[in-house]
Parts: C-alpha cells; sequence; structure tokens
C-alpha cells in the first residue's frame, strides 16, 4: 500500500484523516466527493465499503463507536467530519502539533534513553535443533530461514538475562538503579512466583518503594509494558522505569512436549529500556514514545492456542499457515493505522521494530508493507523467536542503528507486534 | 416435486433471497430457490417455517453458490412447523464450529476496514449454521452489523445482519410512529433485553452466508438469528 498521499491540500488534519481512509476503502482514484454527498445513496460506497470506511476512521484517529455517532446521520464525509470534530476533546487527529498539545496538556512525554539486549549464550546451529525435534536436517534454515537459536546456557535464566538487560540499559544511559520508580516486566514462559518483575526488583537492588509491575501478553508483552510506563509517566506518578522482557523457551517447548515446527522456531533471550520523563531539554541520545494502539482479532484465536495438559504437558494448537497469513495482515495493518495516526509516512520511517515470527514471514512483511527489507533488523535468523522479547530485540538494534547516526539523520521508529488471540498492538518513537 | 422447509429469508437491497432444507436420502442439505432470471425475489408471500412444494432444477451454478436451484413453477403451502423445529432441522444441515470450517477454506479480514471474506473458488458452499457463545448487534452509521463469536473462540465482527425479519424489526423500531428518542431506545434494547432474550433461549442459532462475488470476493453475512424477534418486544423498549 502506498504512503499517504503527500497531494492533500487540506491542512486540517481531521480533513486529511478522513481523505486518505476515503481513499484507501474507495481507491486512490476515486476523487474525493463534495462533503455533503450521501456517498450510499450516491453509489460510490456499497453499505459494506461504509461501514469499513467508518472502521478506519475509528482506528485511525483513536475515536471510538464513531459509526453509533453517525446513526440518523446521512453517510457523508460532512457527517464523519463534525462527529470527529464533536470529539476532539477525547482524542486527537494525526497531526504532530495537534497531538503534542493535546499530550502536553493532560501529561509529560516519554523518552527511551537506553536500552540492552541479552541473548542466551548458546547459539545452536538450527540443523541441530532440527534433529532433536525428529525434523529433517534444514528444515528450520528452508523453510523458516532460522540459521541458529540462541539458548540459555546453565545458569541463564528470565531473571539472569533479564537483570544483565537491565543493568546494561541503566549503564548506557548512565542511570542507578536507585533512580527508578517502577520496573515492568513482561515474560511468556516465566510462570514463577514471586514474580519475574518482584525477582528483578531485588536482583537490582532498587529502592523498596519502587514498584514493580507484570503484564501479558506474550508476543505483544513489550508494547503492554511500554503502553503501562507510558501511562504512568504521563500521570506524573513515575518519572524513571526499566521495562524488561525475558523469556526462555528452550526449557519449556522442547522435544517430545511440542512439535518442532513449533518448539524449534523459539529461542531465548532478554531486552531492557529505560524510559523517563521527558523535561524538554534532553541533551543526550534519546527516543520519544508516541501513541499506541491496541486491539484483537478474534476470528484468529484458534490459530495458536497453547495450555496446560492434565499430564502436566503442553497442549498447543498451532495452524502455521493460518497464522502466518494471519500474521502478515495484521502487521501491515498496524502500520498502515500507524502511518494514519502518527502522520508519518511509511516511506520516512528508519526502523520497524515488529515482531519477528522467523525470517521468512519478516521478509514476506517487507515486501507486503512496500519498504525496504534494510529497514527490519531480522535478529531471529540468528536468535530464533524470542516470544516477548522479538519486537523489543528488533527495537534495541533499531535504537543502536539510530545511535550511531548524526542526531539530524535519525528517522522515527514504528513498532508493531502481535499475540495469541489475535493480539496486536503498535505504536511509534520520534527522535528527541 | 421438492418438499422446501423455508429456513431463512434475507434481505439486501430491495431483493429478497429464500434458503430452504431439502432431504437429500439421508442427509439434510440447504438450498436456494431462484427465479429463473434473478438471483432474488421482488415479492416472496411466504414465511419462514413453511414446507412448500415447489419444483426445482438444479443448474450448475457458479462455486459458492452451490445450493441455487432454479424454480420452474409456483410455491404451494403444504405445512407450517414452529421456530423451535426449524432449528432442530437446521441443526441437521450444514454446520461448523470453527472459521475454517464455515465455508470449507480459509476466512480472510478486510485488509482495509471491516468484515471478512473469501475466495469464491475455494468456497465449497454459501451457506453454514454455526453454535456461538456470544453476540452483539449494532447500528453503525444506520446499519446493522453483527458481531459474534464461535464456539472455537473465533470471533466475526461487522457481519451485515440481512435477516429480513431482524431487519423488519429494527425498521419498526425506528418507525417514527413510535415516538422520541428511537434510536436510543433501540441500542439500549439491542446492549441489554436483547442479549438475554437471544443467549437464554434454548432453540438460539445462527447461520452465516456468502454474498454473491464482489470486488472478486463474497462477503460473510448473518443471515438467519434465531430467535426471531417478536412484535410484542417492541413494547418493551
Amino acid at each position: 500500500m502506498a504512503a499517504p498521499s503527500s497531494s492533500l491540500k487540506s491542512q486540517d488534519p481531521w480533513v486529511q484523516l478522513v481523505e486518505e481512509c476515503f481513499r484507501r476503502e474507495a481507491g486512490a482514484s476515486e476523487p474525493i466527493p463534495n462533503e455533503t454527498v450521501d456517498l450510499i445513496q450516491a453509489g460510490i460506497l456499497d453499505s459494506m465499503a461504509w461501514v469499513g470506511f467508518l472502521r478506519s476512521v475509528e482506528t485511525a484517529s483513536g475515536v471510538s463507536d464513531l459509526g453509533g455517532a453517525l446513526n440518523d446521520q446521512p453517510a457523508s464525509l460532512a457527517a464523519v467530519l463534525s462527529a470527529l470534530r464533536d470529539s476532539k476533546g477525547r482524542a486527537s487527529p494525526n497531526s504532530d502539533a495537534i497531538t503534542e498539545d493535546v499530550r502536553i496538556s493532560s501529561g509529560r512525554l516519554t523518552v527511551i534513553t537506553g536500552s540492552s539486549l541479552a541473548l542466551g549464550s548458546k547459539v545452536v546451529p538450527s540443523e541441530e535443533v532440527d534433529r532433536a525435534f525428529g525434523m529433517p536436517s534444514g528444515k528450520l534454515r528452508h523453510r523458516a530461514g532460522i540459521e541458529s537459536l540462541a539458548y540459555a546456557a546453565e545458569g541463564e535464566s528470565e531473571l539472569t538475562l533479564g537483570a544483565r538487560a537491565a543493568e546494561e540499559a541503566l549503564r548506557g544511559a548512565s542511570c542507578g538503579a536507585h533512580e527508578l520508580d517502577w520496573i515492568i516486566a513482561t515474560s511468556e514462559t516465566h510462570h514463577n512466583y514471586p514474580s519475574l518483575a518482584a525477582q528483578l526488583h531485588s536482583r537490582l537492588l532498587v529502592r523498596e518503594n519502587c514498584g514493580a509491575l507484570d503484564v501479558g501478553g506474550a508476543c505483544l508483552g513489550l508494547l503492554n509494558a511500554l503502553a503501562a510506563a507510558n501511562a504512568l509517566i504521563g500521570s506524573g506518578s513515575a518519572r524513571k522505569i526499566v521495562v524488561v522482557t525475558a523469556d526462555v523457551h528452550s526449557r519449556t517447548l522442547t522435544p517430545g512436549r511440542v512439535a518442532g515446527e513449533f518448539g524449534g522456531l523459539f529461542g531465548d533471550g532478554a531486552t531492557a529500556f529505560l524510559l523517563h520523563a521527558a523535561n524538554g531539554g534532553e541533551s543526550n541520545f534519546g527516543y520519544r514514545l508516541g501513541e499506541f494502539l491496541f486491539g484483537c482479532a478474534g476470528q484468529y484465536a484458534a490459530a495458536i492456542q497453547v495450555s496446560d495438559d492434565l499430564e502436566g504437558g503442553l497442549a498447543v494448537q498451532f495452524d502455521g499457515d493460518a497464522l502466518s497469513r494471519a500474521a502478515i495482515a495484521r502487521l501491515e495493518k498496524i502500520i498502515s493505522a500507524l502511518e494514519l495516526r502518527s502522520g508519518i509516512p511509511r516511506g520516512e520511517v528508519g526502523y520497524f521494530a515488529t515482531h519477528q515470527p522467523n525470517p521468512r514471514l519478516l521478509t514476506l512483511l517487507a515486501k507486503q508493507s512496500g519498504v525496504s527489507p534494510e529497514a527490519f533488523s531480522p535478529i531471529c535468523r540468528t536468535s530464533g523467536n524470542l516470544g516477548s522479547s522479538m519486537c523489543a530485540a528488533a527495537l534495541h538494534s533499531a535504537l543502536q542503528s539510530a545511535s550511531q547516526l548524526l542526531v539530524g539523520e535519525r528517522k522515527p521508529i514504528f513498532l508493531a507486534s502481535l499475540g495469541p488471540g489475535l493480539l496486536f498492538g503498535g505504536s511509534w518513537l520520534t527522535p528527541t | 416435486m421438492t418438499k422446501l422447509l423455508i429456513t431463512e429469508i434475507t434481505r439486501m437491497g430491495p431483493a429478497l433471497c429464500v434458503i430452504g432444507l431439502q432431504r437429500e436420502k439421508e442427509t439434510i442439505q440447504s438450498v436456494r430457490p431462484v427465479p429463473s432470471s434473478a438471483n432474488g425475489w421482488m415479492y416472496f408471500p411466504h414465511e419462514r417455517g413453511e414446507v412448500l412444494e415447489c419444483s426445482l432444477v438444479p443448474f450448475p451454478a457458479v462455486k459458492p453458490h452451490v445450493e441455487d436451484r432454479v424454480s420452474t413453477q409456483g410455491f404451494r403451502k403444504a405445512a407450517v412447523i414452529p421456530e423451535t423445529e426449524i432449528v432442530t432441522w437446521l441443526r441437521k444441515a450444514e454446520i461448523s464450529s470453527s472459521l475454517s470450517g464455515l465455508f470449507g477454506c480459509a476466512v480472510h479480514e478486510n485488509k482495509k476496514g471491516s468484515g471478512l471474506n473469501v475466495m469464491p473458488g475455494e468456497a465449497q458452499r454459501s451457506i453454514c449454521g454455526c453454535d456461538t457463545q456470544n453476540i452483539r448487534l449494532e447500528l453503525c452509521a444506520n446499519e446493522l452489523r453483527a458481531t459474534l463469536v464461535l464456539s472455537s473462540g473465533e470471533v466475526l465482527r461487522d457481519l451485515p445482519v440481512v435477516d429480513h425479519n431482524w431487519r423488519g424489526f429494527v425498521e419498526k423500531a425506528l418507525g417514527p410512529e413510535r415516538g422520541a428518542n428511537r434510536l436510543g431506545r433501540l441500542e439500549r434494547f439491542l446492549n441489554s433485553q436483547f442479549h438475554y432474550k437471544i443467549l437464554s433461549c434454548p432453540h438460539h442459532f445462527i447461520r452465516l452466508g456468502l454474498t454473491r462475488p464482489y470486488h472478486d470476493v463474497c462477503w460473510l453475512m448473518l443471515d438467519t438469528l434465531f430467535p426471531l424477534p417478536k412484535p410484542e418486544w417492541l413494547e418493551e423498549f
């Protein structure tokens, strides 16, 4: 899909947003009709496309239940614009200026100033994993594009990997552990108590009154954790937060417990990000968090389901083909929504830190999205799918690459991820 | 002569689409009688639950509307069965508990907006029943839409509701003779009593259908929602 048109004449961000959504539904060549024309009566959109168009505007604007506000109204662009303007107090359009005004008036902005990645230190060639799972040698390499997997070595765990990543992120940002107000952790493999956040709290020796919060979402965990951190900072109840992801799949998704086509895809690793309230005069490297969008595409709920069975094993329902199709389609949809919500065309994005189910799908996503594969850092090729740490590892890689550039050369980063359900979420970061 | 139990009457635009069940040896299968020159009926004087005697001629229908049969004579009412019995028969016809089983093919989401569709060449049929865990009806910008969750846990959003009875019920609820604040009252009904009435009904059942190919795909729609709306419900809101 093409980037948002740059030929839009109107300076009104609401009009730009509505026109862009209309073009996406009706086709790029369809002229923008007069605002008062009833699109259904005029035969410009059928009822299916009209609802599709409204849902697209809802996603792009962040205004929920636009359809409800338009009952008893004509199916016109004017009615849509009027409903959007009525809800202006509740959401912001895709204008950086207005977005920032609203956010500044309602709370503080959040900046990521440090990040780190700690992969499992045992590098295992994918052929070895093929054999362990009883699959033909070369299957993971040729079918999924995975060359090797990062597995936790003896003595490594979610806690040790997460703590290592957190300490490095803090050190890189010259931030002491005692300065933290919250630790927010997410993991799809750590199910013990004390929870991962609680254990990290002790391991990092933060202040006793530093909060410890665990969030779920599996592969969407990073987005959930960042959103929670952003809210805490935005509300003024926290200034510095470390977000930690940590996953050790190699001890859970083992041969005999799950099929190799599923279990063989996953590796082990952890990441950490230091977030703090922007003070308006950042002199160091940093990326400012944008808005978030979340949802759940429940029509794909059956594509992946994991639960404990009665014998203490894992019951895995995994329809790889269906999940692959859904993942690509949904990630592309998130990217489109982020473009509209942020006002940043995908062509101007420096890096796409997305979930990476496997390298083959990442290549496909780049192709479907019409962006250069180089904008995706294929961490999963040598580490495997890292679960909640996957999108996080890609974000760390993007931040690392950006840090090598001059300030003026740094470009925005799009975040997009998925979790079973099919949960989805996205956000964007812009350089400070 | 064929005996056909009329199980659904749907409405899209001005035309009505009629679907019924017929027994074919040991199986109960859906059949869509169509006039010789169109896909739908501008006038159909019968109701759901009527058993009609008719003459239907199979023809090489284009997938996925393999249930189409040309009606060569008029319909003659032979009997009427109650709503609960219609559902009993529908449960013996095409049914699926999962998304992929509905039409025997992959179901795709609309990449641009809402709704779900299938590729016409892939779908094995154009009508299927299903059990649901939950359902919600809403008016979205004057369009009646349904969101439901199948027993598999899969969610189908923004399905156009084409059930003739339900559309008629909503139209009556919004009729000017209903007084003030009609829309708000209908929305409250759909968000409250509706839910209880539908989900607590022992013969709650849904049939989903596919549109004719449009822009190369067939869209999913909610053809039938049992229980059917009762006129006295209009007095409740």
